[in-house]
């Protein structure tokens, strides 16, 4: 019973490889975005702040299902052709983007007032506040959900094999149609999904630990 | 010319008239006392001469300058680029210490020196340990705000403000936060300060250390200085009735009124 899935192992792996490149970039990338449009979204641009929160409350409201779609089907409308890796990592990215932005967001807000009062009672100017005084304070708050954020992010890339971009659960619908074995197969799938995100999980369980040792 | 010249200042938050005209100067090497019950404006009062509050009347000046508005035409608030440039020279200590939680007491007091003064870090370093030493607290240099007792916080927040070599220092209720027992540690270094000549405009319910420390005693009320004058005359024999009242609550009799 077992046979099938060890047979058709290398196959799944090459798919896991796709679907970590394809996590490391959304991933990266989605959240870079987000931690940008996260410290605008609290500068002093109204006009500014405004676009981002649309944006961040527009695609949160949103499956990314249907993103993905949008994203896959954008671009050809627009006159633009792109292979199908490219239009779901752009659609990821802009989804993890917004999820990102307003961890960040909220995170920069819960500095308590008192700290900017202080640093700008020396003097201290925007830029150096920002970099000296909020963010290593908002990075302690924001990474335990953003950890949180980038396993959702991981997960999510398995709608790619929808429109059609070869990951591992694409590979895998590839071999059940074959060998109709679909509980095995998905068996495996997981245990390679978990063995992916296990790390991150680690990661996040430690980081709280060390964060309650220090305070 | 006085260090800090206040001229008529009018401050509100929305329908609510915070200070309602105030007036008064502060020379050079002068130590001020501001007195009055809560509510009655002082916190905002320095805070606005550190230019973290706006206000909507009056001008304030320090050291012979305007500050925070541009004069003529329409009032223009200044640019916080501006307002920064005073605020360099006005050091400001808070009733919540708010030290920098991520940075060792070393590090705040080099905060400014660093990322305002852009000193070098080696002689940041040798000026903040000297004030950790002045402040009494040479040993703790490596410590995390965390670890320190409240008197021991409020120093480190002190060494941190004098780090600029402010003009004026101001204190914002920096004792009403800390155990009684703690109390000592902190009024010990402000009469320290005084004693070398500091402008110091200090809001406190101390009033030992007031009338010990202070040249001059103001008296606020609902956003407007009631009277003033020398801490033996005003806290001996107040003028007005308000005083009266507020200082027999202050020596304990609960029941006033």
């Amino acid at each position: 019973m077992v046979n099938v899935l060890i047979t058709n192992l290398p196959y799944l792996l090459r798919g896991a490889v796709m679907t970590l490149w394809l996590a490391l970039a959304v991933v990266t990338l989605g959240t870079l975005l987000g931690t940008g449009l996260g410290i605008l979204a609290t500068g002093r641009s109204r006009i500014v702040r405004a676009a981002i929160t649309v944006y961040i409350f527009v695609l949160r409201g949103i499956p990314v299902l249907v993103v993905m779609f949008l994203g896959y089907y954008a671009f050809p409308a627009l006159g633009f052709r792109v292979n199908a890796y490219v239009a779901v990592g752009v659609a990821q990215i802009v989804y993890v983007g917004a999820f990102t932005a307003e961890i960040v967001r909220s995170a920069i807000l819960s500095v308590h007032p008192g700290q900017i009062a202080a640093a700008k009672s020396l003097g201290m100017r925007r830029g150096a506040i920002l970099r000296e005084v909020i963010l290593p304070q908002a990075t302690c708050i924001a990474i335990p959900p953003l950890l949180n954020n980038a396993l959702t992010a991981v997960k999510q890339t398995a709608y790619a094999s929808v429109v059609g971009a070869w990951e591992l659960t694409y590979a895998a619908r590839e071999i059940v149609e074959r060998t109709l074995a679909s509980f095995q197969i998905f068996l495996g799938v997981m245990a390679i999904y978990f063995a992916i995100c296990y790390p991150l999980s680690l990661l996040a369980r430690w980081y709280e630990k060390r964060l309650v040792v220090s305070h | 010319m006085a260090m800090i010249e206040i001229t008529d200042l009018h401050k509100s938050f929305g329908a609510n008239d915070v200070l309602k005209g105030v007036s008064f100067a502060v020379e050079r090497g002068e130590v001020v006392v501001v007195l009055g019950p809560s509510g009655s404006g002082k916190s905002t009062l320095l805070r606005c001469i550190n230019l973290l509050e706006d206000w909507q009347a009056g001008d304030i000046r320090i050291d012979g300058e305007s500050v925070g508005y541009f004069d003529g035409g329409r009032r223009r608030a200044w640019p916080e680029a501006k307002a920064a440039k005073v605020r360099e020279q006005v050091g400001l200590v808070f009733q919540s210490f708010n030290l920098f939680p991520h940075r060792t007491a070393l590090e705040n007091v080099m905060m400014g020196p660093l990322h305002v003064r852009r000193m070098a870090k080696p002689e940041a370093r040798k000026l903040a340990g000297d004030l950790l030493e002045k402040v009494g607290l040479a040993d703790k240099a490596d410590q995390y705000p965390a670890t320190l007792s409240g008197g021991q916080q409020q120093r480190v927040a002190i060494a941190r403000a004098l780090a600029m070599q402010p003009k004026v220092m101001l204190f914002d209720e920096v004792t009403s936060a800390l155990d009684p027992e703690l109390v000592g540690e902190v009024l010990i270094v402000m009469r320290r300060l005084a004693e070398e000549g500091m402008t110091m405009i200090i809001v406190t319910h101390e009033i030992h250390f007031a009338r010990d420390v202070s040249d001059r005693i103001i008296f606020m009320d609902a956003g407007a200085i009631v009277e003033q004058g020398p801490p033996a005359q005003v806290l001996a024999s107040p003028a007005s009735e308000r005083l009266k009242l507020f200082l027999r609550r202050y020596q304990g009799d609960y029941l006033a009124v």
